[in-house]
């Protein structure tokens, strides 16, 4: 009989202690792999995000991604300046503002107001109906679609807000010509999407030619970090930012935190999932001294006994840690549905996403807790006195 | 040493000079808190070949600490060991481990069956360890099985086997590598006096097919079935 036959007896011969260190392992297990597929995952969802827009260059007017209220003024000239550039492909320009929608017998709310110029891409993508195309067309989201009680083809009074200056715009009606998905949308966020006619209108003329943002499609030729360095050539005062780029200060800053949090946690789990197979280990072994003490009589090797440790805590890691997958991706999903009702999150977005080094991560980190969790017990096996041992358990 | 592991009719008969284990003027001592305690002193002893020895004495007076130098699962703090004419004072664990398996069997009071194992997989264990192909073990553990007359409880574990079929089962199972020496400590001592009868039985059987037999006891009945009796007493054999 093999030491790991002989393990996986051992294991099958004690089923309540196995069976509750096999899902100790698994519980921790679950929670290793969670936050190995959280420490990346934020990063990942968020490039696939910003690649299924279409644009991998954004421009600025201030050197972070997150909006700090600078514009871009005179955006169409601006655009239109860049998208003569060779290695640009498309330009847009995005302004957002905020605007009351109002019905009759429907509870008035904001919504976030998007207007989208230059080019026929638009950062939104139509579910039922068309593009905005007049000053008085508007496509919406499915959330405000639904509040307000409206579908396409209705009619909606919109009381625009463009600048902390002017907050009393007129209320103007619009027509919503489409259903529309938002990919930056969050699971209770309103969004409208209009033309930038229709934003100047709504804010009585007032900052229709300034963006908060001008996407930038690169040829497939010259790719994104050529063109953003042809656009800072052009435009030393604006700021653009690759897809990689913006990743990286999103890494940097605000998602660094999961990352910490993540490698804490992580940290967290492998030594409770250490302390746990050695408890076991160390109680398994100790319950057993005299039978090792009589193995070691009958003449196995030191060496035997302590591959008999070893092949026990592999199987109690192994069956656990296979358990901890599946344990791991329902955590995942529950707590991912959790963190996406944080305000501002993007439906697209995941906090959990797979990966194949999450697996072999999660493989070899279970192994190493198993293989360093054996040590005590390896130890306690292979310095055991065969002699005195087998005199304490007659004595006993 | 030699290769073999099979009973030597000369050997039987005592007819050679060489004697399974010799020991000369051994002496162990345990270091303890208190100070140092000497457990075996300045004992020297032969086992011939076919021999069947009994240790008696009073407890605490180093009968098993003896038949553990004399097994190899304890060193001698001094004096020289020899088995079969080689000098095993030295040797390393490893070697030390590959002599008790393949010419050293042991049978313990309390049996200790390893009880996930079936009675089967008990004996045949020792055979795995030594490297025996499966059909030669599988032939030689039902030998072993019908020799010490339990091959009808084969797939059987020991929670559900009687402390005499438990002892008949690690008799066997000290025996598979058919080695030259059995060293028994209290065998008997767990059993009610017919069962330690019939393992006495089976001790003079294994002995009359050739092995050597070292048991220590208490029990005066099967010390009296040795063919000689060593008293111990604070360490040293007083009378043979």
């Amino acid at each position: 009989m093999n030491a790991f036959s002989f393990a996986w007896r051992s294991l099958v011969r004690q089923p309540a202690r196995s069976t509750l260190g096999i899902l100790g392992v698994a519980a921790v297990g679950a929670l290793l792999f969670d936050m190995l597929l959280l420490s990346n995952g934020l990063v990942l969802s968020m490039r696939d995000l910003f690649t299924g827009v279409g644009f991998d260059i954004r421009i600025t007017a201030s050197d972070s991604i997150m909006n700090t209220g600078r514009l871009i003024e005179d955006a169409e000239e601006t655009a239109a300046d860049i998208a003569a550039l060779p290695s640009v492909d498309t330009v847009i320009t995005l302004r957002v503002a905020e605007a009351l929608f109002s019905r009759p017998e429907v509870r008035s709310r904001y919504v976030s107001f998007q207007a989208a110029g230059g080019g026929d891409v638009r950062p939104w993508t139509i579910i039922e109906g068309r593009q905005p195309e007049t000053a008085r067309e508007l496509a919406l989201n499915a959330n405000i679609l639904r509040r307000m009680d409206a579908a396409v083809g209705d009619t909606i009074t919109v009381r625009a807000s463009c600048s902390d200056a002017l907050e009393a715009m007129p209320p103007l009606t619009f027509t919503i010509v489409s259903l529309a998905d938002f990919p930056f949308d969050s699971i209770n966020g309103a969004t409208a999407g209009v033309t930038v006619a229709a934003l100047e209108e709504a804010c009585g003329g007032n900052g229709g030619n300034a963006a908060d943002l001008i996407l930038v499609a690169s040829t497939p030729d010259a790719g994104p970090d050529a063109a953003a360095a042809e656009i800072a050539e052009l435009r030393g005062d604006l700021y653009p930012l690759t897809n990689d780029a913006a990743l990286g200060q999103l890494q940097a800053g605000s998602f660094s935190y999961f990352n910490q949090i993540s490698t804490v946690l992580i940290t967290v789990t492998v030594t409770f999932a250490l302390l746990l197979i050695t408890v076991l280990l160390t109680v398994s072994v100790n319950q057993r001294l005299g039978e090792i003490a009589v193995l070691r009589a009958l003449g196995m090797s030191r060496w035997r006994v302590i591959a008999d440790v070893v092949w026990e805590s592999v199987l109690i890691v192994g069956l656990g840690g296979v358990l901890s997958l599946p344990l791991g991706a329902l955590l995942a999903v529950w707590l991912d549905r959790i963190l996406k009702q944080m305000p501002g999150v993007p439906t697209d977005v995941h906090f959990f996403v797979y990966q194949p080094e999450a697996f072999t991560t999660h493989a070899l980190l279970m192994l190493v807790t198993a293989v360093v969790a054996a040590l005590y017990p390896m130890r306690v096996v292979s310095s055991l006195p065969i002699a005195t041992t087998l005199r304490n358990e007659v004595g006993a | 040493m030699t290769g073999s592991v099979q009973a030597d009719p000369a050997r039987e008969a005592g007819a050679t000079a060489t004697a399974v284990v010799e020991a000369s003027h051994v002496a162990r001592v345990f270091r303890m808190p208190a100070g140092p305690v000497t457990a075996v002193r300045d004992v020297t002893l032969r086992i011939e070949p076919g021999d069947y020895a009994a240790i008696r004495g009073p407890s605490g007076c180093g009968k098993s600490t003896l038949l553990h130098i004399m097994g190899c699962v304890d060193a001698p703090t001094s004096g020289r060991l020899l088995f079969d004419g080689h000098d095993i004072t030295g040797l390393s664990d490893n070697a030390r481990s590959r002599l008790r398996l393949q010419y050293i069997g042991f049978v313990f009071q309390r049996f200790f069956l390893l009880p996930m194992l079936t009675a089967w997989e008990n004996v045949e264990l020792p055979l795995a360890e030594a490297g025996v192909s499966k059909e030669a073990r599988a032939a030689r553990t039902a030998e072993l099985l019908e020799y010490v007359g339990l091959a009808a409880r084969a797939g059987h574990r020991p929670s559900q086997l009687s402390g005499g079929e438990m002892q008949r089962v690690a008799i066997a199972r000290a025996l598979a590598n058919r080695p030259q020496l059995l060293l028994a400590d209290e065998p008997t001592g767990e059993l009610d006096g017919a069962t330690g009868k019939q393992i006495a039985a089976l001790l003079d059987r294994v002995n009359a097919d050739g092995t050597a037999l070292v048991i220590v006891t208490h029990d005066t009945g099967l010390a009296g079935r040795a063919r000689r009796v060593l008293m111990m007493r604070d360490g040293t054999i007083e009378a043979r």
